[in-house]
This record gives structure tokens, C-alpha cells and sequence, in this order.
């Protein structure tokens, strides 16, 4: 069995921890720099303000109304970091997804499946304060549907189990459900799929393999038999351009030095930044996690953290600064088995960004990256690759209402009042 | 303002390694390198769950009764059960304030020192309670008066 663990609102429930006032008020947060909302809490949204607007478009009436918050990747990553702690000490294998989201490979445990998952939202809710959902089922992809099916339940704690693909509550979900809302069907495949008349996702599981193989490709053949409650999938083998990018890898020899994690976290990030500019996206923020073997004897280490771009970036260079730096933050010694990159807060890629603080002149950076991108798809990816870049200008960005970073700076703890 | 995150664990990384002695030219190892152990590491002491554990400050002197003073760091640990006699952060008026939990004929009660202010009853699932409070670190006159350690130059 797996699971997926998700903060509901992730940021505005980080907001709310340590300024309580908030609960129970729409609240926005906003993208870097300040320009647009990217996340909502329930009451923002039930005003129907849509995602991504430009935050000088909402209308003075609604803006009285609501709360806005610059983002705080500073404490929604500690925050995020806790919440993965907290299940780490409970379950065997954990794979962080994205900042406010986390698989967990179940297999080899014998549990009453909806105690566990009441026990383990109910920590992460008392441990570190924020409200999570919990779906459980036999494969990734189900678990991500459970997940959405165990928040739109009214009542705490919100967990939703389906034990096994032909459960007939998940049957009857799998017919009301658009194939593009299963994990790894974009809009695209669900178009091509709406035309050969596959329009529900139990449409999908049903249509035999050798058709998606052959008229579509084999990760969406895998994806039909994740549904059918086949595990095939690995964390690695969807991408989710809207959301997030991850790009992770087992190493075959554990490694040790830090010169070799380096190198291998450039190589992810070449990676990531390919796949960003080919996706015709930028990202806002970045996430390094590394792990030790969990099957090995010994202790068991592993360590993820996030840091906010200076601005949206699809470029290899910038994405690489980031995560090094990460990475110096992280690294102690150990035999590391994997590591990752992640982005996330992706945005449809503009041309120009106006970079107040940056000194790189972005449509230089712009050509470079183009060239950098033809001259590997000429002639091989080995021929242009990604040295060691020094950690230069520090990251600064604009945010006018940004909370203060509550739990990592003396300076900015919260104030509890004697009464 | 940087904008990276701290470490959860960062203080609690294994000692720099200045501390750690080389054996000397002599060749021979120290007969007290057997006996040598970690420095003791106050983070560690106070923050055995750091997943859990949030510091605050506390504002007000209105417990300075019992010992709690404006300014005083606070140490909360999530993961604690509320009992009796416990001060706990919680959450009244949409304000994270400090209150003492308090048992009167089987009903639990937050206590505020303020006068004027009501007794709250409490349950133990309550959902204003945000942090048991385990360690007040206070800070006497004399604190931050001498310069830094020197360090040692060779």
C-alpha cells in the first residue's frame, strides 16, 4: 500500500500558525516579487479569486476583504521539513513530492489502514500545527485520487482508504472522474484520449494495454494499470509540469564526498532546467533532498530543504546556485544513496522579467540558455555541461508583506502574550 | 533579507573539528582520548524533539509571580501532553497568548494572572491549546557584558 500525505492549503496554514487572527479570514499568498496570487485558503477561494491573478487586479472591494501574504519559503520549508520529520518516525519509507506533499510506501506494514492514517494526521496536525490529509490505496496514482477524495470529507481527521482496485466506492469515483485529474494525464492526453471516446478514468483502466502502448506510451499504459491497482510507477517516471519538476536519482555505489554530491546535484539541475525551458515554464522556488539507504543497518539520515529563486528562473545556472547552496546547508557525513532536485510554483515562462536586484542581464542569460540548449541537442549532451558555479549574489527579493521567519531567526520569533 | 532556510538540525551538527584533538607528533594516543566525550550541548538539552519544539518570546510581566518575565525566551514543545500545573501558548482572541492550566474539581480551567480577566474551561482535546511551554529561559543583568571568547590563533 502507499499513501500521499497533503497540507491542505499548505501556505495560508503556515501563515495561520503563528498568526492566529487569521483563521477563519481569506487569505492570499502571493508569488515572488509580489506579482500574483499562488495559493489561496478556503474562504480566499470561496470569493472567487481566481489563481494567478496580478495582484493590483483585485478590486479594491474584495481587497479590503482579504488578507494578502508575500511568500515565505523561509518558514513554509521548515514547516514542511517538520511535517516530514513527524512521519519519518512513524512510517519506514517516506518520498517527498512536492513542499506539501508526501508519499509513503506502505509495503511490508500490517495495519488497520484508517488507524494509521487517523494517527498519522492527527500528529502531524498536534506535532507541528497544520491540518493534513491522508489517502491510502494500493498504487501511487490511487493514493494521489484518495487523497482528493479524503479532503472533500467534512469531518477530521481526513483520511480515505480504498484497500484495493475494485473497491466499488472507487469504481464508482473512477466513472465520475475526468481522465485528466489522474496523476500524470495532462490536458493533452486527455484531449487524445476524449477523441478515441475515453472520457472518464474508468474508461482508461479499461482499455486494454496494448492499445495505450501502442497508440499512446507506455508510462500511460502503466498509469491504466496503476488504476487497476498495479504498482508500476516510480516517483521519477511522471511529470507534472503544472505543479512541480523532480528530478532524483539512486546512486549505484553510496557516495560519500561532497564534491560527488555536488556533481551529481549539477547534473540534476541541468536536468530540471531543461526540462522548465522545454516546458516553457519558470519556477519560483527549489527543493534538495538526499537520503541514506533505508534498507541498510545503521542510522538512517535524510535531509530536504527549500529555498525562494530570487525571481522566476528556468535557467540552469541560477537553479544550480540555489541548490548548491542547499546543499552546503544540508550535507553531513554519510553514505548518501539519493538525491533530488525539485521546483516548484511553476509559471508559463515570460520573456522579460524586470530583476530590480539582480546584476545578470536576463536576456543574455535568455540567449545563453538557448544556446546551451542547442548546442547539447547538436551535438550530445556530454559535449556542454555544467561546471562548478560559486555561490555568489546573495538572494534578495521583493516582498512587501511577508511574515517573519518565525521558527529560523532569533530575531523574528513570535510573541505570546501573558495574560 | 537572505532568504534560505536554517537547518532543523543545525545545532545539533557533531562538533567542529578544531575540538577534535590530532594525535600528537609523539605518535601516541592520549590516554585520556578513552575517556573523552561530547561537549555538552545546551540546544539538545532543551530541544529533544525538534520537529515539535518552536521558541517565542514572551510579552507582558503580568506572571512575573511565578517566575515568567517579559522578554523570556520560551521553549514550546507541540508534542507534550497538558496536565495540571503545565503553562501552555494558547490561542485567545486570535492572539497566542500564555496561560496556566489549572484543575478545579475535575474541570480544567486556563488560569490568566491578569486581573480582570475570566478563568476559560479547557478540555483535553481543546482545540485553542497551541504549545505546552517546557523551558523559560531568562536572561540576568550581566548577560553579553564580557567580549566573545578569543579565538585561539596558532
Amino acid at each position: 500500500m502507499f499513501a500521499l500525505i497533503d497540507c491542505n492549503n499548505f501556505y495560508a496554514a503556515c501563515e495561520r500558525l503563528f498568526e492566529p487572527r487569521l483563521e477563519g479570514v481569506p487569505v492570499g499568498v502571493l508569488s515572488n516579487n509580489d506579482g500574483c496570487v499562488i495559493a489561496r485558503s478556503e474562504e480566499f477561494k470561496a470569493l472567487d479569486i481566481p489563481m494567478g491573478i496580478p495582484t493590483h487586479k483585485i478590486e479594491p472591494h474584495l481587497r479590503r476583504r482579504i488578507v494578502l501574504k508575500s511568500s515565505n519559503y523561509t518558514l513554509y520549508g521548515d514547516l514542511s521539513a517538520r511535517v516530514q520529520q513527524v512521519l519519518a518516525q512513524q512510517v519506514p519509507t517516506l518520498e517527498p513530492y512536492s513542499i506539501d506533499e508526501c508519499f509513503l510506501d506502505l509495503r511490508g506494514m500490517r495495519e488497520d489502514w484508517h488507524a494509521l492514517g487517523a494517527t498519522l494526521v492527527r500528529s502531524v496536525q498536534r506535532r507541528v500545527g497544520l491540518p493534513v490529509s491522508i489517502g491510502i490505496a494500493p498504487t501511487r496514482t490511487l493514493a494521489k485520487l484518495a487523497n482528493r477524495q479524503a479532503k472533500t470529507q467534512p469531518t477530521r481527521p481526513q483520511v480515505c482508504v480504498w484497500r484495493s482496485a475494485d473497491a466499488p466506492d472507487l469504481t464508482a469515483h473512477l466513472n465520475r472522474l475526468s481522465p485528466r485529474d489522474v496523476w500524470g494525464v495532462g490536458e493533452r492526453l486527455n484531449a487524445r484520449l476524449a477523441g478515441m471516446g475515453i472520457v472518464t478514468a474508468a474508461a482508461l483502466r479499461e482499455t486494454p494495454d496494448s492499445v495505450l502502448r501502442r497508440r499512446f506510451s507506455v508510462v500511460l499504459a502503466r498509469t491504466a494499470a496503476e488504476l487497476n491497482g498495479q504498482a508500476c510507477l516510480a516517483m521519477g517516471d511522471l511529470e507534472t509540469p503544472r505543479r512541480s519538476i523532480l528530478c532524483s536519482r539512486s546512486f549505484g555505489q553510496p557516495l560519500r564526498d561532497r564534491a560527488s554530491l555536488a556533481g551529481a546535484l549539477r547534473h540534476h539541475c541541468q536536468r530540471a532546467g531543461e526540462k522548465l525551458r522545454r516546458d516553457a515554464m519558470q519556477a519560483s522556488a527549489i527543493g534538495v533532498y538526499m537520503r541514506t539507504n533505508p534498507h541498510h543497518a545503521g542510522s538512517f539520515h535524510q535531509a530536504c530543504e527549500w529555498a525562494a529563486l530570487p525571481f522566476p528562473s528556468a535557467d540552469t545556472q541560477q537553479l544550480n546556485r540555489a541548490a548548491q547552496h542547499l546543499l552546503a546547508r544540508l550535507w553531513q557525513p554519510a553514505a548518501y544513496q539519493k538525491l533530488g532536485v525539485m521546483l516548484t510554483e511553476l509559471t508559463p515562462r515570460r520573456q522579460s522579467q524586470t530583476t530590480l536586484f539582480d546584476g545578470a542581464e536576463p536576456a543574455r542569460q535568455e540567449a545563453l540558455m538557448h544556446a546551451w540548449d542547442a548546442i547539447r541537442a547538436r551535438y550530445g549532451r556530454q559535449a556542454l555541461t555544467l561546471g562548478p558555479q560559486p555561490a555568489d549574489a546573495p538572494w534578495q527579493m521583493n516582498s512587501a508583506y511577508r511574515s517573519a521567519c518565525y521558527t529560523t531567526r532569533w530575531d523574528e520569533l513570535p510573541r505570546a502574550r501573558a495574560r | 533579507m537572505s532568504m534560505t532556510p536554517i537547518a532543523l538540525a543545525a545545532s545539533t551538527s557533531a562538533p567542529a573539528s578544531s575540538d577534535i584533538l590530532p594525535r600528537g607528533a609523539s605518535g601516541f594516543p592520549s590516554p585520556a582520548d578513552d575517556y573523552r566525550e561530547a561537549p555538552l550541548d545546551l540546544h539538545r538539552h532543551l530541544v529533544r524533539r525538534p520537529a515539535s519544539t518552536f521558541f517565542m518570546h514572551l510579552e507582558g510581566d503580568d506572571h512575573r509571580h511565578a517566575g515568567l518575565y517579559h522578554g523570556d525566551l520560551l521553549v514550546i514543545d507541540r508534542a507534550i501532553s497538558p496536565r495540571p500545573g503545565h503553562w501552555l501558548v494558547a490561542v485567545i482572541d486570535g492572539e497566542l497568548s500564555v496561560l496556566r492550566l489549572e484543575r478545579r474539581e475535575a474541570q480544567l480551567y486556563l488560569a490568566p494572572s491578569r486581573p480582570g480577566l475570566a478563568t476559560l474551561p479547557f478540555e483535553t482535546d481543546d482545540d485553542r491549546l497551541w504549545g505546552v511551554i517546557c523551558y523559560a529561559i531568562h536572561a540576568l543583568p550581566a548577560t553579553g557584558d564580557e567580549p566573545a571568547e578569543p579565538t585561539c590563533s596558532r
